[in-house]
């Protein structure tokens, strides 16, 4: 496969095109899950093809086939030249200089999930399943197993010939307990799809599912019964796990620089950010310290190259609550006058082109202390904990989240759980209102499986680092 | 792939042990996508890829794999990790709920392919592009949208007898319209052939729309007031109804909205909504993902709550028949879901007629980043997007920001007081994995009352 792409592109890189690409990648998955005390699903995929961009002019074509042949190859050449070719022309720039990438990435844990029995992990899920029912107010339960393996060798006409191979495990678990007027539901250890990251087997078998079960069902029932979230403007602390999502979708998103530029807006949308924000913007309070990193261990995000070949950086987003970077592609870095790209170019599978994408959007550690300690150090207020809805306008603005649970905070302590609980805001004023975040130790990476961006759609995983943070005069119970 | 996916299928079934139960279903896809932002093309995808996925019964339970491989070697892994899956779901309990595969029947004829349109031919794409760049130039605007084409072919055979195909063809085309102040207009069509899509008057509209935001907005207080809502947006409510509502396992496991409340009134009386496969403007489809004939069904009759749609799965769960409902083999985790939601049009002769009864509310073109906040309450929060007005008078009076609303879908219908009389299909044009290409054939409607809380 590496000499068919690096042939394929040099050739074709000789008077048919500006600059060409190729990437063949084979995504392997298994997907095995249980609902309500019964095996609901066990799936497995295995896909391969190679995904061929060209630009000639400022015009991008890409074409995509799942043969894997040099007939096959050259066809999807000739296919991707001719939509470029079809577009119509515009003024043409360069892309930021990178020096071409060249070895082998591998990132794929102890155990390969993919050789563990499907009986063992049948096992784990069965026994979380059942441990979570029992009460006749728990209608649904679900537990599942992931696994994700991508092997890419990429070649570029500019020299560029490497290749990577990762693999991701997790899972998680939901209960969902109704009655007449309600339903609620409580996840573990995250909501939408549980926890994920790059790794083996190991990280599955880590999560304590069985062990969590009897809890996560004892909280979807109590739900049921809880008081509504108060309307009011507070003190709120989020978990590692919401505040992961409230940086996605405010600050991962704000600072994707094709958003930035106006080139997303008829899907994804735009930015309230500009590109003469840079270094200038004040974000959030002097806290927040947010890094864009390809290269933490066991991200989702993390590479040795992105998909268009540029090294994985660790890249500055947000310093003492300044923008000091966006996430970017070679295009994108190079119309605002950047050396060189972010490394932030991805893409789902051989079949979609790359965009620009986050890799792990991290909000570094503060000095709190523990999750206990920070509580401990609130007068008043509303603790929510994992994420159930969230919607934020299309310049990234103006959001309103819901979680699956609340709990009161009075006097330094967590009080009586809350239902429905929802909070809402303006992006730059919720940052600046961040007045807490917990220490080191209470910081870790959350996975989310869904990121979508694109057209045609690409879901990619993404990883986010957060530890527990407090917010002050916070508008809650939106909803 | 033309013609060959129902051999590819059939060659999979051949692989199996004798005595296997199994559905083999290939989706063959041919796409072509432009996208282009800021009036110049951003990136152009054309792809040619496959979807085999073998799912093997056993004893109850059913086991799948998938590849997009062809070769012989290839096709006896997937098949062989199919029923390695089935054994081990097998052997880890006693039987499953799956009772078993459907027994065949012929889907009926449709006209949802067309031939000029499945040769997705880049100069009709890059056409449609510079007639866009150029019609909302001359209102001063920038156009962004994509402009997309597709043929899909999609073959099932199963061990129960099933040889089926399907061949569609889709084009879908918006333009969001966006003036130097920022101002911006959206409009889009969806049809079978690419012939439906006029690019040009699809600019041009979004065009108007963004230069008539251009003026000073007005300001409006949190609060409930009447709306007129286009198709694009009434779509987007129907479709998340769909999931939250007419899901029948969702209701069977008593999360669905409509738990306890079928035979009820839900909406207004003018409320008409099926799930119609074959209706014409909808893109059509011959049978499901278990290879069950498609047929319409009623969903909500005169305002009360009808049927909720199932797959094999959820309809054994419920004690019903499937209704050809299955998004995948099987059943998809999320359970089943309509895919031709047809509303019916009322009175209106178009959004002006909507508005002329109002004395101040606001004009919705399309709705943006919507999530249930509550679903078993269809309790939806979300924004509107290119195109929100104020309507004053009867007539629309005065742009207004994007506004959030948080409101029942249900709620939201049984407040509506009149529709427009000719729906058009809507659709967001969004495919992620395998192009499965959906609308909602539905008018604009005027309602009494939705919640903004910002």
């Amino acid at each position: 496969m590496r000499s068919l792409l690096s042939e394929m592109v040099v050739d074709a890189g000789r008077g048919r095109a500006d600059y060409v690409d190729a990437r063949h990648v084979r995504s392997r998955s298994e997907r095995i899950a249980t609902r309500s005390g019964r095996v609901d699903r066990v799936e497995r995929t295995d896909d391969e093809g190679l995904g061929v961009r060209v630009r000639v002019g400022a015009a991008w074509g890409f074409a995509a086939t799942r043969m894997t042949d040099r007939t096959a190859a050259e066809d999807a050449l000739s296919r991707a030249l001719a939509v470029a070719a079809a577009q119509p022309r515009s003024r043409s720039s360069p892309l930021a200089s990178e020096v071409p990438a060249s070895g082998r990435h591998e990132a794929t844990g102890t155990t390969d999930p993919f050789s563990v029995p499907i009986e063992d992990k049948l096992a784990v899920l069965s026994a979380a399943d059942t441990a979570m029912r029992g009460d006749p107010r728990i209608s649904v339960t679900q537990a599942e197993f992931l696994a994700f393996a991508e092997e890419t060798t990429f070649a570029s006409s500019e020299g560029a010939l490497c290749e990577q191979r990762t693999t991701e495990c997790g899972g998680g678990m939901t209960a969902v307990a109704t009655s007449e007027a309600e339903s609620q539901v409580r996840s573990y250890p995250g909501s939408f799809r549980g926890q994920v990251m790059q790794g083996g087997y190991e990280h599955f078998a880590g999560l304590d599912l069985v062990e969590q079960a009897p809890r996560v069902a004892d909280e979807a029932v109590a739900l049921l019964t809880a008081p509504p979230c108060p309307t009011e403007r507070t003190t709120l602390v989020l978990d590692g796990e919401q505040l992961a999502l409230q940086l996605h979708e405010s600050v991962g998103h704000a600072t994707e620089l094709d958003r930035v530029l106006g080139l997303e807006a008829s899907y994804a949308g735009t930015s309230f950010l500009s590109r003469d924000d840079l270094d200038s913007y004040r974000y959030g309070s002097p806290l927040m310290n947010v890094t864009a990193d390809a290269t933490v261990a066991g991200g989702l995000g993390s590479f040795a190259w992105d998909d268009e070949g540029v090294a994985g950086q660790a890249v500055p987003l947000v310093r003492e609550g300044v923008l000091r970077g966006f996430l970017s592609s070679r295009e994108s870095a190079a119309e605002i006058g950047l050396d060189r790209s972010g490394g932030c170019m991805r893409a789902a599978g051989f079949a979609r082109q790359p965009l620009v994408r986050m890799t792990n959007v991290n909000l570094e550690p503060g000095d709190a202390g523990s999750l206990d300690d920070l509580i401990a150090s609130t007068e008043r207020g509303i603790y929510m904990e994992t994420n159930r809805s969230w919607s934020i306008d299309s310049r990234r603005l103006h959001f309103q989240f819901a979680t699956e649970v609340g709990r009161e905070i009075r006097d330094g302590r967590l009080g009586r759980l809350v239902r429905n609980p929802t909070y809402a805001g303006v992006t730059p004023e919720f940052w600046a209102a961040l007045d807490a975040i917990c220490s080191a130790p209470e910081w870790r990476l959350w996975s989310v499986l869904n990121c979508g961006k694109g057209e045609p759609g690409q879901a990619i995983h993404a990883s986010h680092g957060t530890a527990p943070a407090r917010f002050r005069d916070v508008q809650v119970g939106v909803a | 792939m033309t013609g060959g996916a129902l051999t590819l299928a059939q060659r999979a079934l051949s692989l199996l042990d004798s005595g296997e139960e199994a559905q083999a279903t290939v989706t063959a896809e041919r796409s072509l996508l432009l996208r282009f932002g800021r009036s110049r093309p951003t990136q152009a995808t054309a792809v040619d890829d496959l979807t085999l996925e073998a799912t093997i019964l056993r004893d109850g339970h059913t086991g799948s794999a998938a590849t997009n491989r062809t070769d012989d070697e290839s096709l006896k892994a997937c098949v062989r990790a199919a029923a390695a899956s089935a054994a081990a779901t097998a052997a880890s309990e006693d039987s499953g709920p799956y009772p078993g595969l459907p027994s065949p029947a012929a889907g009926r004829p449709h006209d949802g392919h067309d031939a000029r349109t499945a040769r997705l031919d880049p100069a009709e794409g890059g056409a449609a592009l510079a007639a866009a760049f150029e019609a909302t130039a001359a209102q001063g605007a920038e156009a962004h949208g994509v402009w997309t084409a597709a043929e899909v072919e999609t073959a099932i055979a199963s061990t129960a007898g099933a040889a089926a195909v399907d061949r569609l063809t889709d084009a879908y085309m918006k333009v969001a319209a966006i003036t130097p102040g920022g101002t911006s207009g959206f409009a889009a069509a969806t049809s079978v052939a690419t012939t439906g899509l006029d690019p040009r008057t699809i600019a041009e509209t979004a065009a108007r729309k963004a230069t008539a935001a251009a003026a000073e907005p007005a300001r409006l207080p949190a609060g409930e007031y009447p709306v007129v809502m286009e198709a694009t947006a009434v779509g987007e409510l129907l479709t998340w109804l769909g999931a939250l509502a007419f899901n029948g396992l969702a209701h069977a496991e008593e999360r669905g909205a409509l738990a306890g409340r079928l035979g009820k009134r839900v909406a207004a009386a003018s409320i008409n909504l099926s799930d119609s496969p074959r209706y014409r403007g909808t893109l059509p489809r011959a049978f499901d993902a278990e290879g069950v004939p498609k047929a319409p069904l009623p969903l909500i009759q005169d305002g009360v709550a009808h049927r909720v749609v199932h797959d094999t799965r959820s309809a054994a769960l419920a004690g019903a028949r499937t209704t050809g409902h299955a998004l995948a083999p099987g059943g998809a985790p999320m359970g089943p879901a309509p895919t031709n939601l047809v509303l019916v049009g009322g009175g209106a002769a178009d959004e002006a007629a909507l508005c002329a009864p109002i004395e101040r509310g606001v004009y919705v073109t399309r709705l943006w980043y919507t999530n249930p906040v509550r679903p078993k309450e269809t309790l939806l929060t979300g924004l509107t997007r290119d195109g929100t007005f104020l309507i004053e008078d009867g007539k629309i009076a005065a742009p207004l920001g994007d506004l959030r609303f948080t409101d029942s879908v249900l709620g939201i219908l049984e407040r509506t007081q009149d529709l427009s009389a000719r729906p058009v299909l809507t659709s967001e044009g969004e495919y992620y994995g395998r192009r499965f290409a959906t609308g909602v054939l539905c008018p604009a409607l005027r309602t009494a009352g939705v919640r903004f809380n910002a």
